[in-house]
């Protein structure tokens, strides 16, 4: 516990002097407040919470993806990775603090986008509940990605293309009806789904996005035993 | 407090280290003497279980949180700032921060504790991994490489905190290819080539044995003792 507490607050320190990781954390809500307060509030023919809700879908499912990897394959590639096992840290350990820190980021964002939309109670408590199991999913996979990445520049390589895949089909389906279908497995979709229509199925959203947990485990399980994360 | 017997090590088809034995005791400074690819990073990594042997074994007197390290590339987290960078081991230690801070005195960065690891020189950056490796007291030291590519002052600074350490207590393993370094500093040394130790002992038997004593004219003291002044 005193390592994982250690990673944490080396992650959040970090997090502050690195502006290619926090920018993702601030681009996302503040595009989401301008577009808001300059666009949908002053026009009644769009749905009030339509920026926020976009932009709290991508934050979700591509900004963490990126973040996530790109910590891991930093520390692995600049052996930092190595000293802190070296020191005793457990991979389990490193991976349980820097991942625990990026969910309370991401869980902080997901609450700003609460505070700069429209919600009702209920609302609220379905949206912070789905982008939950949205963040959980987006940093098993980032994760997943930074094992198997060998450097930066590979994690980068890896994750851009997958996080636009999770980040965008949501969109395409919506114009798509077999796109939309195939879809309705992600993690992503069932996050748009849900932050677009809060009277839509929100249970299934939940089962859905916890499969897509249980899923991604598995392979991050399958890659930490083969790959390892000594660095 | 160091054992290796007959450690052999391949990559493919190529024996990097073959039949390697020597043990290291307490309290003292051994050095590994070879040049580039000889296999002393490969013995120093297999010491540290990052790498396993494909035969014999090896033994360390020390549990791992024992054990202090400075590699070939340093780790230091580059955007935080000296201070950052050991606290973050002393938490993980479970030693209090002004650990931290005797540890940078030690090394002499005490007024760059805030400074930025990014912002440092080479040879700063050796010695904030130094005051990392020593910050928790370790009974054994694994250095690789400790003053490679650094100025002679740096240098000597790094030899008398090593010497430091071995008189409180601690046991030095380091690996060098500078001759004159392992002579001034080690008690006892290894010469390794080609991932076989051909020979070792204390550096002046060695000398005395291949019947290699001599005097070298050693400018490096003619400019102190002309110009009061350390070199670098």
């Amino acid at each position: 516990m005193r390592s994982v507490k250690a990673i944490f607050i080396k992650q959040a320190k970090d997090m502050l002097k690195n502006p290619m990781i926090l920018v993702q954390f601030i681009i996302y809500p503040a595009v989401a407040f301008i577009m808001t307060e300059l666009i949908a509030k002053s026009n009644p023919d769009i749905p009030s919470n339509i920026f926020v809700t976009m932009m709290a879908a991508i934050f979700a499912g591509m900004a963490l993806i990126l973040s996530m990897s790109g910590i891991i394959a930093e520390d692995v590639e600049r052996k930092s990775l190595r000293m802190l096992v070296m020191a005793g840290v457990k991979p389990q350990e490193y991976l349980l603090g820097a991942g625990g820190f990026i969910l309370l980021a991401g869980i902080t964002v997901s609450a700003v986008f609460g505070l700069i939309g429209v919600f009702t109670g209920l609302e609220l408590v379905k949206f912070l509940a789905v982008m939950v199991t949205g963040i959980v999913a987006s940093i098993i996979l980032g994760a997943v990605i930074g094992i198997l990445a060998k450097n930066q520049q590979m994690a980068t390589a890896i994750a851009t293309p997958v996080a636009m895949i999770l980040g965008f089909t949501p969109m395409i389906a919506s114009f798509n009806g077999t796109v939309e279908k195939m879809a309705s497995v992600l993690y992503t979709q069932q996050l748009n789904v849900i932050v677009n229509d809060y009277s839509a199925n929100f249970t299934k959203a939940l089962a859905v996005n916890g499969i897509n947990i249980l899923v991604l485990l598995i392979l991050f399980i399958f890659i930490y035993r083969r790959k390892g994360l000594r660095g | 407090m160091i054992e290796m017997n007959s450690i052999v090590k391949r990559y493919g088809q190529q024996t990097v280290l073959s039949d390697v034995t020597f043990q290291v005791k307490e309290r003292e400074i051994f050095g590994l003497l070879g040049p580039s690819g000889a296999g002393k990073t490969t013995i120093i990594n297999i010491l540290t279980n990052q790498l396993e042997a494909d035969g014999g074994n090896h033994r360390i007197g020390a549990a791992a949180f024992e054990i202090g390290l400075v590699l070939d590339e340093d780790g230091l987290y580059v955007r935080l700032s000296c201070l950052e960078n050991l606290n973050i081991f002393a938490d993980i230690y479970a030693i209090p921060h002004t650990k931290s801070l005797e540890a940078l005195e030690r090394v002499g960065l005490t007024d760059a504790a805030k400074k930025p690891v990014n912002k440092l020189s080479r040879g700063m950056r050796q010695r904030l991994a130094l005051a990392r490796a020593i910050l928790h007291s370790p009974k054994i030291l694994f250095l690789d490489e400790p003053t490679s590519g650094l100025d002679p002052g740096t240098a000597r600074g790094i030899h008398g905190l090593i010497k430091d350490m071995r008189d409180s207590g601690a046991t030095i393993f380091l690996t060098t290819h500078n001759m004159d370094e392992a002579v001034k500093l080690c008690d006892r040394a290894a010469l390794l080539h080609k991932g076989s130790i051909v020979e070792q002992g204390a550096p002046a038997d060695i000398c005395d044995r291949h019947h290699a004593m001599k005097t070298v004219p050693d400018l490096e003291s003619v400019f102190i003792k002309l110009t009061g002044v350390e070199l670098g």
